[in-house]
């Protein structure tokens, strides 16, 4: 029945589709198009110019807007020693988040690639943490770094009763040095199997007779590791070292839940997205808010331009080469 | 009926997850309004479903108590106020009981619901303020802080209410009604006051030897009952805490030992937090804390705070106020409550404060509202039905004497929140606009480092005053 339908409407659904392309007659097009453009313009166009507009503004949500120049960044950057702290807070994270992610991956991902046993297991096991709620896995972690009664402190003490040692857990969430690692891990945790199956997506690309041709030159593992796979893989790795890094400078619920909101202890674990949702839900300063949102977009879209300018000195694309 | 109740972790994930998507994409780095624009078609679009919740969930209540007919019978000439609140699904079960029952005595008057959790409530009402609508702002909230609040204009000045209609503000808690109030004049009235007390748990005490406390006690025996009370292991490991406390109480020592944190916590000049009085204060707190006695506060929170460490034995004595009695009894906890103990030579004290019932600037109703408002701070209104089911301890004096300390559920020593109240004082926080910025941003995390055993308090405390002054001069502090 469907076929018989089909069969004599094909012409004219060709002869339509040919003249929707004749000039002058494109306005349709953008008919369709206008939904999402609608929803483009209102959602995130005006909204983003908005918040642009109130960066130069005072507004509390119950009394009107007050124009106040460049004046919230100044504040910002002047007079905002918590702000100064946020911002090399999320550089550490920065630093710390992206390798390991990296690292981790990889390494994961070229072990789940040698076609052992149980494949499919490993990397539901590994990719599990990426589905699960990040709250959920936040207040796990948290109790897991008590001093006294977590789980992770507890192997500290064992490790201090067996050998003697004077040996006990830092006290994570509570220093200002440990917070942050204590963040940094739970993150990496969370989101290690991400860039792994993109690795293994990346690997699986990398064509056998590389190593072949490899193997009869005599190179050995480590040999083929770094100068075929690494080089192959090597626009996956700029994939993710852009998402992640994007990622990493917009951490939020990770220390949200974990410091109960706070950021502490003393603004040690807070992030810039932590300092701008306190500025503009806690204090009601959109302005200031807004003023912060935009240094971060900047800061961000210097970053990804730097890092797409330096990728031209190691990322190598097959075809290119070829 | 539940579609509103978000559980408080889902509500913060909403919300993360709107700023991160506001952020999200490279394209869109706009935190503040990005989030604030969809948060304000939510709050347009839910006010109604919460609206229709409510006659929803009105006849069960009514019918049960058979006064449907009369409500329904009345309805031509009835006025319909909005009534806001926060609060988890029982309460919010709690304070649809205490409207049924107004509406049964004021047929007059119908109450609709607003309820929000905790997390949304505050942008929402925010939102909804901005938007200017006075059909979907509520007629009478619940609010906290109310001085913040009334220096932008959107509530109703109460005080000449309480002249027209001699309402008895006399029954308050000494100084409780100053932080409803602001410019000298009365915005709020507060449900509840805040008084802290120590629960502590007599199986510990009987198992340790130690004798229970008296409210005559000192800090002195506090500290000595501590190390009978606190188990630390040879390595340092803590396997029982003597006392957990949020780090947020240490106002209450500081005051005990007749220090402040600031000169004026109405129109203040300078920071005192590191004068002599009100060091001790906080070293007596964290001496606690380094002693290995009390729980340190991000230690506390990563537990689960400090209902789930006295119930699991962690610790053996609280600090804080009436709100742990419901679920200690229901728990079946073998505990008493005992006055803060106090230094030699200091004084009792406790911070005068609760989240208050205030009205919209922008009500269209406001006798109506005032008739409401004044019938729930009654003492034989809202107040002695909130006491009754053991939510509050109420702001009312009349009200604790009579209904409270007549409860006979545990808690035995019911006379220690009144002895607490008693003691009411400004001095815990700031009664002008910019001290919740103030007290968070500067002074808590400050602290933070003294409760992390990372810096002394007379570091820490002179670090927050340079600080508090350059951020009052740079506000404009003292005004006037």
């Amino acid at each position: 029945m469907a076929t018989q339908a089909e069969q004599p409407s094909l012409p004219t659904v060709a002869k339509r589709s040919r003249g929707g392309w004749r000039p002058g007659r494109q306005n349709e097009a953008y008919l369709f198009l206008l939904p999402s453009l609608l929803g483009f313009l209102l959602f995130i166009v005006i909204p983003v110019l908005g918040s642009l507009a109130l960066s130069l503004m005072r507004w509390n949500l119950l009394t009107p807007p007050q124009f106040i120049g460049l004046n919230n960044y100044i504040e910002i950057f002047t007079r905002d020693p918590l702000f100064i702290q946020a911002f090399g807070n999320t550089l550490f994270y920065a630093v710390t988040i992206v390798p390991l992610q990296l690292v981790a991956g990889l390494t994961v991902a070229l072990a789940l690639n040698q076609g052992i046993r149980g494949v499919k297991f490993y990397r539901l096991i590994y990719f599990m943490p990426v589905v699960s709620s990040v709250v959920a896995a936040a207040l796990i972690f948290q109790w897991m770094f008590n001093r006294d009664f977590g789980i992770v402190s507890a192997v500290f003490w064992w490790l201090g009763d067996v050998t003697g040692l004077p040996i006990a857990p830092p006290d994570w969430l509570n220093s200002s040095a440990w917070a942050k690692p204590a963040v940094v891990l739970l993150t990496v945790w969370k989101n290690m199997g991400f860039t792994m199956v993109i690795y293994l997506a990346g690997l699986q690309s990398v064509p056998e007779e590389l190593y072949d041709a490899a193997k009869v030159d005599g190179a050995s593992p480590w040999q083929q590791l770094l100068n075929i796979t690494l080089p192959m893989v090597s626009p996956t790795t700029f994939f993710l070292l852009i998402i992640q890094m994007i990622g990493a400078f917009q951490l939020f619920s990770e220390p949200f839940v974990m410091t109960r909101g706070t950021g502490g202890p003393a603004g040690a674990t807070m992030s810039i997205v932590m300092y701008i949702y306190q500025a503009a839900f806690k204090y009601s300063q959109m302005g200031k808010a807004s003023a912060s949102a935009w240094v971060l977009f900047a800061f961000i879209f210097a970053c990804t331009l730097v890092q797409n300018w330096l990728q031209r000195r190691w990322v190598h694309y097959e075809t290119g080469e070829g | 009926m539940h579609k509103l109740r978000f559980p408080s972790l889902a509500a913060l994930l909403v919300s993360a997850l709107l700023v991160l998507a506001a952020c999200g994409s490279s394209t869109t780095p706009a935190g503040g309004a990005a989030t604030s624009a969809p948060a304000a078609g939510e709050a347009a679009t839910s006010a109604p479903a919460a609206a229709t919740s409510a006659p929803a969930s009105a006849p069960p209540t009514a019918a049960a108590s058979g006064e449907q007919p009369t409500a329904a019978a009345s309805s031509g000439a009835q006025t319909t106020i909005t009534w806001g609140f926060w609060g988890s699904p029982e309460e919010k079960a709690s304070h649809e009981k205490v409207a049924a029952e107004f509406m049964k005595t004021h047929p007059n008057i119908k109450v609709e619901v607003w309820h929000q959790p905790w997390d949304d409530y505050f942008t929402k009402l925010k939102t909804l303020w901005a938007s200017g609508d006075s059909t979907q702002i509520p007629d009478v909230l619940f609010l906290w802080p109310t001085p913040s609040y009334a220096a932008t204009g959107v509530l109703e000045d109460l005080t000449p209410y309480i002249q027209k209609s001699n309402y008895n503000t006399k029954d308050y808690w000494p100084a409780l009604l100053e932080s409803a109030s602001y410019d000298g004049k009365i915005y709020g009235f507060p449900r509840d006051i805040e008084t802290n007390v120590i629960y502590y748990n007599k199986a510990i005490f009987d198992e340790a030897g130690v004798p229970y406390p008296t409210d005559d006690w000192t800090w002195d025996d506090f500290m000595a009952d501590a190390q009978k009370l606190a188990k630390i292991e040879g390595n340092g490991r803590v396997t029982r805490y003597a006392l957990a406390a949020e780090g947020g109480k240490w106002s209450k020592f500081v005051m005990q030992n007749g220090g402040s944190i600031l000169d004026d916590m109405r129109n203040p000049s300078k920071c005192t937090l590191s004068d002599a009085k009100a060091l001790a204060g906080i070293t007596f707190f964290s001496d606690l804390m380094n002693k290995n006695l009390a729980m340190r506060d991000a230690a506390l929170g990563q537990a689960g705070g400090d209902a789930a460490v006295f119930q699991a034995g962690q610790a053996a004595m609280i600090l804080q106020n009436s709100s742990r009695v419901s679920a200690f009894n229901a728990a079946n906890l073998k505990y008493d409550v005992v006055a803060a103990p106090i230094p030699k030579g200091g004084q009792r004290a406790n911070g005068a404060g609760g989240a208050a019932w205030v009205m919209s600037a922008k009500s269209d109703n406001k006798d109506a509202a005032w008739e409401f408002l004044s019938w729930l701070q009654s003492s034989d209104g809202g107040e002695k039905l909130y006491t009754q089911s053991g939510e509050i301890f109420p702001a009312l004096q009349t009200v604790a004497k009579d209904v409270f300390l007549k409860q006979t559920t545990p808690p035995a020593n019911k006379q220690a929140f009144l002895i607490e109240g008693e003691a009411s004082k400004v001095g815990a926080f700031g009664y002008f606009p910019d001290w919740d910025e103030l007290s968070g941003s500067i002074i808590e995390p400050g602290l933070q480092k003294v409760w992390s055993g990372e810096q002394s308090p007379a570091d820490a405390a002179t670090a927050i005053c340079g600080q508090v002054d350059t951020f009052l001069k740079d506000k404009g502090y003292p005004k006037k």
